[in-house]
């Protein structure tokens, strides 16, 4: 059964949202007046209770925000990026203005992702400007800018394996993974022929990227032989906004679209569409799974009338490949396997 | 319009890398329309305006002025009335607001079977209403061309039937008002805005010497469709006679004839007959069409539509709203219309206007249709958008009724004072 939970903010447009890695009810969404195409931000911390979502906090910025990424370090802080170039760091615990803001970036900033290997602490943000940044978590001066697209940055994202790898999806078309060390792009793909929007790494396999495009697909990548992709996923009617992979399976991941749909894809089944959520009524450009509550994902459209969607497909059982130990570990949970 | 153009480029079908080119703001339908979608006046005939009662219409059926009307403005310019998309009826007095009856003038004039008709009962509007449904009609798409009409006789019918109300009606006071007699509404509006009987009789008088100057000068003659009729005298008697001019204006009226009036509607009053409308019969149409249709066809553009409704608060004081209104519109000047005409039923409601007539403006004409038609104006405001038709000047129309006011305004120019 699918369950949902709805929190509404009127005049306001969803695009993005990434649960907490700290606090399992808790939620962080970014969103722009008038669709994002012009007017200011607003940036809401919400809490899921039992009966639905609750707002913690927000905050108002003078433009567009598109994107938000929790603190790894501190379970208060979150960066955003905005229509105006700037990232902005945010405590949810005490200031009503930020903390920091950086404006280095000279075009919207479209994506800003906090590096998952704790030892590292870097912020990476991609830029309409064709740039991939990189910041220390106190949002200072750059520590290096990643050149070589040809096209916007949509989605830059750090591998959660590899430190000091990003990979980042481009309006160019190409897949690129960037060495932050060196600031040199290690490889480039020609993904697609249309946009790449965004792009996600494996959570189990260092080798794999997916990618979701214009073209209405999702691509999975193993970056040791790019010839062609592992999988094509089809299924979307509408560019691809945003793809997540799950963090409790190697082969399963989340999509969501301009054609208002979530689907969820296991790509390790001949059949690999698992799922289609429709319950959004606009453009769907947030999406993020809960760390601790396997099956549970927040999907976020840029309706006014709705933030994130929290749907618990209780009902989706998915063929798992991992060790039952590692699981527990993650998620104190026991995931049946199934084949369907 | 970056971010516009960049996210409308993801939504190209199948996914072209290239954005979609040469994005750019535009106009809400809903606003000004392209020129060959304008609403435009092509033409219009009335009969004359005949004393109820007592005038040359007073035996004649409503549906004869109908059809004499509708098949006069056809013939005028030479189209085939199959090629009509629609045509609305203001009538008030008819039951079922004529529907029947307009359907027998339709085939009285000949109009095929195909071309359908409705009436419409707006009281006192209820000709201007017609006029704003076919324009809405072709402003939506559903027809090219359609015409509109008014007609009455309150010689044959009166106001009387109220129909089936409600016995809760005494209960509800705003219900109750419903029944008010017109003349006693005037009453109202006198004393409100404190206009005198003086006041209203020197602006009788005023309308009445104006009226007569139009008629016999001869500017009507063009409008006017003449009808052959039958009357009936007091002892039985018929004669069949032609009817072209307008009846009940009283060319030798003096301030003084006007004072010895007694009160009409209430023992210590205002409004008398003298300065109210009278009863009459009479009817008149307008073809309207898409200006690309009515171009295709070779007719000629009168005049551009462009109308405000205004919501009454009292009823008559309405022109002072509905003026400014109508000119931003019509993206016209108070200084830029050479005459404005207001229809009144009554002088208690023109002369309640304040600031009187704007400055700029050439001549303040008061159609006979004020002091001529009162409580049917169903062709009374279509007769004074004849008359703005053949004067070619840049002419403002208003008129009043029970419930909500309107403003026309034309132009000489068929490109017209754009909307």
């Amino acid at each position: 059964m699918t369950t949902m939970k709805v929190f509404r903010c009127p005049g306001r447009h969803g695009y993005a949202v990434e649960a907490s890695p700290f606090l399992p009810n808790r939620l962080a969404c970014a969103a722009s007046q008038f669709y994002g195409i012009t007017g200011s931000g607003s940036l809401f911390v919400l809490d899921q209770t039992e009966t639905g979502v609750v707002l913690v906090r927000s905050w108002q910025w003078g433009d567009g925000l598109f994107d938000v990424a929790w603190s790894e370090a501190n379970e208060h802080v979150l960066v955003a990026g905005g229509g105006d170039g700037s990232l902005q760091l945010w405590d949810s615990a005490n200031q009503n203005a930020p903390l920091r803001v950086a404006k280095e970036h000279t075009q919207e900033v479209y994506s800003v992702d906090w590096s998952q290997t704790r030892a590292e602490n870097l912020i990476a943000s991609g830029s309409w400007d064709r740039c991939v940044k990189v910041w220390d978590q106190n949002l200072g001066r750059s520590l290096a800018t990643l050149r070589g697209h040809e096209g916007v940055v949509y989605s830059s994202i750090w591998s959660p394996h590899i430190p000091g790898c990003i990979a980042s999806a481009s309006g160019d078309g190409t897949l690129r993974v960037w060495d932050v060390k060196a600031a040199a792009c290690r490889l480039a793909v020609p993904a697609h022929k249309a946009e790449i929007l965004s792009c996600d790494w494996c959570k189990y396999d260092q080798n794999l990227v997916a990618t979701g495009s214009v073209d209405c697909s999702v691509c999975v990548w193993d970056l040791r032989n790019v010839t062609q992709p592992v999988s094509q996923l089809l299924g979307h009617s509408y560019a691809i906004r945003r793809v997540k992979f799950s963090p409790f399976s190697r082969t399963v991941l989340a999509s969501c679209s301009y054609d208002f749909t979530v689907r969820f894809w296991d790509f390790g089944r001949r059949q690999p569409l698992l799922d289609t959520v429709e319950h959004h009524s606009e453009f769907v450009c947030g999406l993020d799974f809960n760390l601790h509550v396997p099956h549970q994902v927040t999907s976020l459209s840029l309706s006014p009338s709705s933030l994130p969607v929290v749907d618990q497909l209780k009902h989706t059982t998915h063929e798992v490949s991992i060790p039952l130990s590692l699981l527990g570990s993650l998620s104190g949970l026991f995931f049946l396997c199934n084949n369907n | 319009m970056n971010r516009l153009k960049l996210i409308s480029g993801h939504l190209s079908p199948g996914g072209s890398a290239a954005p979609l080119p040469d994005l750019r703001s535009s106009d809400c339908g809903c606003a000004a329309p392209s020129p060959e979608d304008e609403v435009v006046v092509v033409h219009g005939r009335r009969t004359a305006i005949g004393k109820a009662k007592k005038g040359s219409f007073k035996d004649t059926t409503p549906d004869e002025l109908l059809s004499a009307v509708m098949t006069a403005v056809l013939e005028d310019v030479g189209l085939s009335p199959d090629q009509l998309g629609d045509v609305c009826v203001g009538n008030v007095l008819q039951p079922g607001a004529g529907a029947l009856m307009a359907r027998v003038a339709h085939f009285l004039s000949g109009f095929p079977e195909k071309v359908p008709v409705y009436t419409v009962n707006r009281q006192c509007s209820s000709g201007l209403q017609a006029l704003l449904n076919i324009a809405g009609s072709i402003r939506s798409g559903s027809i090219q061309l359609g015409l509109a009409c008014g007609v009455e006789s309150m010689s044959l019918r009166s106001m009387g039937d109220p129909g089936d109300l409600s016995s809760g009606l005494s209960a509800n006071a705003k219900a109750r008002d419903c029944l008010i007699p017109m003349g006693v509404t005037s009453e109202n509006v006198a004393e409100r805005f404190r206009v005198s009987r003086q006041q209203q009789d020197a602006f009788a008088l005023d309308s009445q010497i104006k009226a007569a100057r139009a008629r016999d000068s001869g500017r009507f003659d063009q409008e006017i469709v003449p009808v052959s009729v039958t009357v009936r005298d007091e002892s039985g008697r018929e004669r069949r006679l032609e009817v072209r001019k307008d009846e009940g204006i009283r060319a030798g009226t003096t301030l003084e004839d006007l004072a010895r009036l007694r009160p009409a509607f209430k023992p210590d009053g205002t409004t008398t007959a003298g300065n109210s409308s009278q009863v009459s019969d009479g009817a008149a149409a307008v073809l309207l069409g898409r200006r690309a249709a009515v171009e295709e066809l070779g007719l000629p553009v009168l005049g551009v539509l462009a109308v405000v409704g205004v919501p009454p608060h009292l009823m008559g004081v309405g022109p002072a709203l509905a003026i400014p209104a109508a000119l931003q519109q019509a993206g016209l000047k108070v200084n830029d219309i050479d005459v404005f005409e207001i229809n009144e039923a009554f002088a208690s409601q023109v002369s309640a206007l304040p600031s009187g007539r704007p400055s700029g403006c050439r001549r303040l004409l008061l159609v006979p249709g004020t002091q001529l038609i009162s409580i049917s104006m169903s062709p009374c405001c279509l007769f004074s958008l004849l008359w703005m038709l053949f004067s070619s000047s840049r002419y403002l129309l208003i008129c009043s009724s029970l419930l909500f006011l309107f403003c026309f305004s034309s132009s000489s120019s068929p490109i017209g004072s754009s909307v």
